[in-house]
């Protein structure tokens, strides 16, 4: 089994000068994110796993995969707690 | 030219009212918009409604079912409008007890009912004044009540500035800039502010004790649009008037937290929300703590905008 992600249905995003604003229109509440962010969340327009976004985040910024990885990990555990992400295992 | 906003109502006196209070709000969107409005005896609904509520004073707002009707219930007298997606008509019904409280009802139901209907075309609603300076940069002063708004606008008016209005902008775009149009209403002072205006020309706005001016009252000229330059959200403090800048996403997180009506139907967030931000891209974006000196010196906001 693997853990794909993808963005909750009602999260809006905008973005501005490497930053990023997100509406969640169920619970009404609004985020500022960063650049990484941002590109996590377009990625999940799509459902990714945590290995394709890493790679992502790896390939755009030129990190390494350990600085990769604990940015996202952290980034989808914040998210999941405010209902921007959804996680599914297939 | 042809009022855009029509008004169909087989109740002479409510239909005049609302006409006139139209008039006098000046608006012109960009396609025709009806308020469909019966008076009748409002019953409460058999069914529950299970669609999620939002709530502002007096107002209950209900949206997210399955036809994305947006439902405003006004809480004080029973006064129903319902908006369909797509639709530039909204149904209004008015309970005998809400006409009799007619001026009440178009502020506090009446115009949120507008902003939804306005929301139909394009025009989306932010708590904000909207001036020009002696420059001509339009300034878009965003916030809620209490953080200045009107103060300083009426300060400014007084000033020579034009201005456009206090509180209730909206905000256009299309392919063009981002434009902020004002609803002509009087500029409402509460005490304190009317006392720093020293004007005695005011008129009383008894139930919301305040105190009421028309830009003309101020020596001003009215401002219908504006394509904002400056956006400003300002508070009040004690020490002395500070400006700081802020940067372009978070101006449109600041936006976001005046238009509360964002978050509400969902096939309209994301314009709304591009909207905001082709408007922080545009504007230079400052937060202003007004202290007692800017009301000694108005022209200080400007000096300190460069």
């Amino acid at each position: 089994m693997t853990t794909w992600y993808r963005r909750h249905p009602d999260l809006r995003l905008t973005a501005l000068e490497g930053e990023g604003v997100v509406l969640q229109l169920g619970s009404r509440r609004y985020f500022t994110v960063n650049e990484v962010g941002v590109d996590i969340l377009e990625a999940l327009r799509e459902p990714r796993t945590l290995d394709q976004l890493v790679s992502e985040i790896m390939h755009h910024y030129a990190v390494g995969e350990e600085r990769a990885a604990k940015s996202v990990r952290n980034f989808l555990e914040r998210c999941a707690g405010t209902a921007l992400v959804l996680a599914e295992e297939r | 030219m042809p009022e855009r906003i029509a008004v169909r109502c087989s109740d002479p006196v409510v239909r005049g009212t609302l006409e006139q209070w139209l008039i006098e709000g000046r608006l012109q969107p960009p396609r025709p918009l009806t308020l469909d409005v019966r008076v009748e005896p409002l019953l409460p609904g058999d069914q529950p409604d299970p669609r999620p509520i939002f709530r502002q004073p007096d107002l209950t707002i209900r949206s997210g079912g399955a036809d994305g009707r947006v439902t405003i219930v006004w809480d004080r007298c029973p006064a129903e409008a319902d908006l369909l997606p797509g639709s530039r008509v909204a149904a209004v019904r008015l309970s005998p007890e809400a006409v009799r409280c007619l001026d009440d009802c178009l502020r506090q139901f009446m115009i949120t009912t507008l902003i939804f209907l306005l929301r139909r075309v394009g025009w989306h609603h932010v708590h904000g004044g909207i001036a020009v300076d002696p420059l001509g940069r339009g300034w878009l002063l965003a916030g809620n009540s209490g953080m200045g708004k009107s103060t300083t606008v009426a300060l400014l008016a007084a000033r020579g500035w034009s201005v456009g209005t206090d509180d209730i902008a909206f905000l256009a775009g299309g392919s063009d800039p981002v434009a902020a149009y004002s609803f002509h209403s009087p500029i409402a002072l509460r005490p304190g502010g009317e006392a720093l205006l020293r004007r005695g020309s005011g008129r009383p706005l008894p139930d919301r004790g305040k105190v009421g001016y028309w830009p003309e009252d101020l020596g001003s000229r009215w401002c219908p649009r504006i394509e904002p330059q400056i956006l400003i959200f300002p508070s009040v403090g004690e020490g002395r008037t500070e400006v700081s800048a802020v940067r372009p996403a978070q101006a449109v997180a600041e936006l976001v937290r005046w238009s509360a009506w964002v978050t509400l139907e969902p096939t309209l967030a994301q314009d709304h929300l591009d909207l905001l931000t082709r408007l922080a891209a545009q504007a230079r974006a400052y937060r202003i703590r007004l202290g007692p000196d800017l009301f000694q010196d108005p022209d200080l906001a400007a000096r300190l905008i460069p």
